[in-house]
């Protein structure tokens, strides 16, 4: 809302600079947003939140000033004499759609001479934005911006009847609207007719063949009220966004809409001339008598926290508009101003009794209790997968929640069923919800590939959202990773993670095809027969659907299974002080034999005194194992917590492992 | 054993060992070498001792003489050959021009990542506000009308609801009578579901990703992170959120951290503020703040007149932003590694 300066001083007294009335404005809920010099006149834009639409004429700024700087408040004039003939014999008006629009009012002036406003009138529009018209429109437009009120004069001479219907649009109804573009209306739209046809957009625009022009010589002068969603509707559906729906669609003081009318033929009469017809053409609902409202004093140190006199209360009360109609030691009742639909309740009250005294008044040092406060395991969880994982040498990604479409067809290992699509995209063409991190790392390492940044390694824990029919989607916390490095590298991030959480914990894997993966290197994780997550090194395939030049491996991990198995507080175990025993074995075993079955006939030979069994190395060289073999090292740790392992008995387990292995594996202990 | 025999091994051992460590060239091959001659667990001289035990008891004497003679002849080879090895490349490095040890060479790199900078300030942030009381609650992303409109006061006409202004989900919902789900607006919905599971007194901190329909540009994005605060209690006023809003802000940003509420409208408080803080002698915008309106708390089942709160929502990005000094919010989602690793 744009406020003149020199047109505020109309209907209060401005002796305070203009920085003081902004900053209290702005203390009191007028948020100032900039001030311009126009012509000699300041312009003032202030910033109205949606309950406040009272503020959006001048005389409810005036209002606010009035009351923050403890002046009187002028009203102007709005008497007009009615020397014509009654209304009724002129025109009608009839409300068909009470929903849309409650109330319409018309009052008629005829033998209006048409012409340019006075210089003072052109002023006070041009400041605020407005230009102006001829002085009928003017009239209009300069009480809208006075009282917030939206007027419309119709050329009476124009209407068919001459009379007003108020009703819904009609199928396949269209209007020419003043800004002279065609409007195809719908079944929703509140249009005001004529006896033929619709010649506005109730509450947003007039229609351009109804329009004053300088040959008008009979008025018809509209004010009503609308229904705010319906008008907000009609606005967004057409587009058609006025300065009328725009205060429209907040809601207005129902008092207002004969006040304006009168208003209106006050300065037309003086400065367009014409006879104003007895009566008005009013029809549909009176507003309705307010209720009272009762403010417990108690209530506002119960809310606030201080302690306001009730002589104070209830002044700043009254010099709102409230009428008191009752007060005792402990309440006020109060009816408040029709203009102040927002306040309804003793809460409403409170705030208006606080924004007025002022909040420098509450305390900013009070001793608040205090209260027990503890971090969530999940937030300890992820402390520690983030801490592994920086560690490790990852930066920590975040990408947006939703994908395009063939990003969210890339990649879903943990559901088939469609991804959710939001009605409107959030960011060029990402609609879908996604169910998988991992195509948003991929493009994140395209982004980076872009800039020549040599080391990409990055993580992303966010939700994913996984359909479950028409209830809310069964969002999962995820770990997304991807590294330039291959497989096993990122396999023994997982085991790192997974071993951070609980060191008795241990990784399983198993082939799993997944898209975008190369075939074979493409995984399955779990723990304890717990499905973990996915993990594997991208396909050229993959790389070329990213665009990606270099290599890359990626894995995605379902957070809710570390919760689970995370020991955040471990039991101490007792270390065993006798002295270990190290030995490296190289086994020479058939290309196709797998670590795991080695490890596993290892642990088994091995028993309880076998405290730890590490890979080292794989060696192949045809010529010395021969075709299709393979040399693995292992070192074993042998210790027995009972007491000393003997030489003897450590080769002993040696070669039991050795003779297990052979049997079951084919193994042979290389020379 | 004959002893003959076991002499003949410990001469062969012997020969073996002055040719290797004769032959090592360097450092590396004597060492390999001194393994397997020498080694402690499985070096070739310690496999001869073991034959000790079995050579003839009364052979026993002169064999354990012979083998501390071969086993003294093989550590004096080892011996020479390391000085040789050693002289070798000290003349090496003399025909080098006498290399020096540079201490101002680079270290070896090691990579540790870094976290997300907004990562790194909903931590601080939680932490601040975990010492003041308030436990890390959420919920989810998706959510229904119910708790991101109508429990906080938000009625089915009100301009929040408009289909524009939020990313309703496209086919969820109306088919069925669940009603419509949409993205959240605001963490709110997570008070909202806390105080449905919760009995009075409340003290909590929601934080997550919110998503709205605005055009990304500098200062906007269409997801971004809140953080919100909610107190209830029998007698929890303005003072208190002042107070609460004070310590938060001088434990986060320092300085002198004074707060200035002023007048503003969200349909869930009442009283509503814009919160301010002073910082170098300015008021900068903090976030949005105030009393937990009544029709709220009736929506969660808690009696307005025995309890009352206040609440209170920060834009993550925003803070950070102004912390860290960086002019373009965009930058936390592009995740380009030369950004991430500033911080």
């Amino acid at each position: 809302m744009i406020v003149s300066w020199n047109w505020l001083k109309e209907y209060v007294r401005l002796d305070m600079s203009v920085s003081e009335l902004e900053r209290r404005l702005m203390m009191a809920g007028l948020n100032h947003e900039e001030t311009s010099d126009v012509g000699g006149d300041l312009a003032i834009d202030l910033e109205v939140t949606s309950n406040r639409p009272d503020c959006l004429g001048h005389l409810g700024v005036a209002r606010e000033v009035a009351v923050l700087f403890e002046r009187e408040l002028k009203l102007p004039p709005i008497a007009a004499a009615e020397s014509g003939p009654p209304a009724e014999s002129l025109s009608s008006v009839s409300i068909e759609a009470p929903q849309l629009c409650p109330r319409y009012t018309a009052r008629l002036i005829q033998g209006v001479q048409l012409g340019p406003s006075p210089a003072w009138l052109v002023r006070r529009l041009a400041t605020i934005g407005i230009a102006a018209i001829n002085n009928v429109v003017d009239v209009t437009n300069y009480v809208l911006m006075e009282c917030g009120q939206p007027l419309h004069a119709f050329d009476l001479a124009k209407l068919a009847g001459p009379r007003i219907v108020v009703r819904r649009a009609r199928g396949g109804e269209r209007i020419v609207a003043i800004d002279h573009r065609a409007y195809d209306l719908a079944a929703d739209d509140c249009v005001i007719a004529d006896a033929a046809r619709a010649v506005a957009v109730g509450g947003v625009m007039g229609g351009a063949d109804t329009e004053v022009t300088l040959a008008t010589r009979d008025l018809l002068i509209e004010s009503a009220a609308f229904d705010p969603l319906a008008i907000r509707n009609t606005a967004r559906r057409l587009n058609l966004h006025s300065a009328s729906s725009f205060r429209f669609e907040r809601g207005l003081d129902p008092e207002g809409v004969d006040w304006a009318s009168r208003r209106a033929c006050h300065l037309i009469l003086e400065l367009a001339g014409g006879t104003l017809a007895a009566g008005v053409l009013d029809a549909g609902r009176q507003p309705p008598p307010r209720e009272p409202l009762v403010l417990r004093l108690s209530q506002l140190k119960r809310i606030l926290g201080i302690d306001i006199p009730a002589d104070r209360v209830r002044a700043i009360l009254a010099a709102l508009g409230n009428r008191e109609t009752r007060h005792d030691a402990q309440t006020v009742e109060v009816v408040p101003p029709s203009w102040r639909g927002d306040l309804a309740r003793e809460i409403d009250l409170v705030e208006e009794v606080a924004r007025i005294h002022g909040y420098e008044h509450i305390p900013e040092d009070v001793s608040v209790p205090m209260a027990a406060s503890a971090r969530r395991d999940e937030d300890r969880v992820l402390d520690r997968v983030r801490e592994a994982l920086v560690g490790g040498g990852f930066d920590e990604a975040y990408t947006l929640s939703l994908v395009e479409e063939d990003m969210s067809a890339a990649f879903s290992p943990w559901t088939e069923t469609d991804a959710l699509v939001a009605h409107m995209p959030i960011l060029r063409r990402a609609d879908r919800l996604r169910r998988s991190l991992v195509p948003s790392l991929l493009a994140a390492r395209h982004a980076n590939e872009s800039l020549s940044n040599p080391t990409i390694e990055l993580f992303e824990i966010a939700h994913v959202y996984l359909p479950r029919g028409d209830s809310l989607p069964d969002e999962q916390l995820m770990l997304a990773i991807t590294t330039g490095a291959d497989f096993h590298a990122l396999k023994g991030v997982i085991e790192a993670i997974l071993t951070r959480l609980n060191r008795h914990k241990i990784l399983e894997v198993a082939p799993h095809p997944l898209p975008l993966v190369e075939a074979g290197r493409s995984c399955k994780l779990s723990v304890d027969g717990t499905l973990l997550g996915f993990l594997g090194e991208v396909s050229e395939d993959g790389l070329r659907r990213f665009d990606l030049r270099g290599h890359a491996t990626v894995a995605e991990i379902k957070l809710s299974v570390l919760l689970e198995l995370a020991e955040l507080v471990p039991r101490y175990e007792k270390q065993p002080a006798f002295p270990a025993v190290s030995r490296d074995l190289n086994l020479v075993v058939d290309e196709g034999v797998r670590w795991e079955a080695i490890a596993s006939a290892v642990r088994a030979a091995g028993g309880t005194l076998l405290e730890n069994l590490a890979y080292q190395d794989t060696y192949r060289d045809p010529h010395r194992l021969g075709a299709g073999k393979k040399s693995l090292l292992l070192s074993i740790t042998l210790r027995d917590p009972a007491g000393t392992l003997t030489s003897q008995k450590a080769d002993q387990v040696c070669e039991q492992i050795v003779s297990d292995c052979r049997r079951e594996l084919g193994a042979e202990l290389r020379a | 054993m004959a002893l003959a025999e076991f002499v003949a091994e410990l001469a062969g051992l012997l020969d073996d060992a002055e040719k290797a460590f004769a032959a090592a060239g360097d450092a590396q091959a004597l060492e390999a070498a001194r393994i397997e001659f020498l080694g402690a667990k499985s070096g070739r001289l310690k496999n001869v001792q073991k034959g000790l035990a079995g050579v003839d008891k009364d052979d026993k004497p002169a064999a354990g003489k012979r083998f501390n003679e071969v086993k003294e002849a093989i550590a004096t080879a080892f011996e020479a050959a390391k000085e040789r090895v050693e002289r070798a490349r000290t003349a090496v490095a003399g025909r080098r021009g006498s290399e020096q040890f540079d201490p101002t060479l680079p270290g070896r790199p090691v990579r540790l990542g870094h976290l997300h900078l907004l990562t790194q300030t909903i931590e601080d942030l939680k932490e601040i506000m975990g010492r003041l009381g308030f436990t890390a609650a959420s919920g989810p992303e998706i959510e229904d009308e119910w708790h991101n409109f109508q429990a906080l006061n938000i009625p089915p006409a009100h301009p929040a609801r408009d289909p524009l202004e939020n990313f309703y989900l496209a086919t969820a919902g109306a088919a069925t009578g669940s009603g419509p789900l949409l993205l959240r607006t605001q963490t709110s919905t997570v008070q909202i579901r806390v105080m449905e599971q919760t009995p009075p007194p409340v003290r909590i901190i929601s934080l997550g990703r919110v998503y709205r329909p605005d055009t990304a540009d500098a200062t906007h994005y269409p997801m971004f992170h809140q953080i919100e605060g909610l107190l209830i209690d029998r007698h929890a006023t303005m003072a208190d959120l002042k107070s609460v809003l004070r310590l938060f802000a001088k434990s986060y940003f320092g300085g002198d951290g004074h707060i200035r509420f002023r007048p503003s409208f969200f349909p869930f408080t009442e009283p509503s503020v814009e919160v301010d803080m002073s910082w170098n002698e300015r008021w900068i915008e903090m976030g949005g703040a105030g009393m937990v309106d009544p029709n709220v708390l009736a929506a969660v089942g808690y009696d307005p007149e025995e309890v009352s709160g206040f609440a209170f929502g920060l834009g993550v990005e925003r803070v950070c932003a102004r912390r860290y000094g960086v002019t373009d919010i965009r930058e936390f989602y592009k995740n380009d590694v030369r950004f991430l690793e500033q911080f």
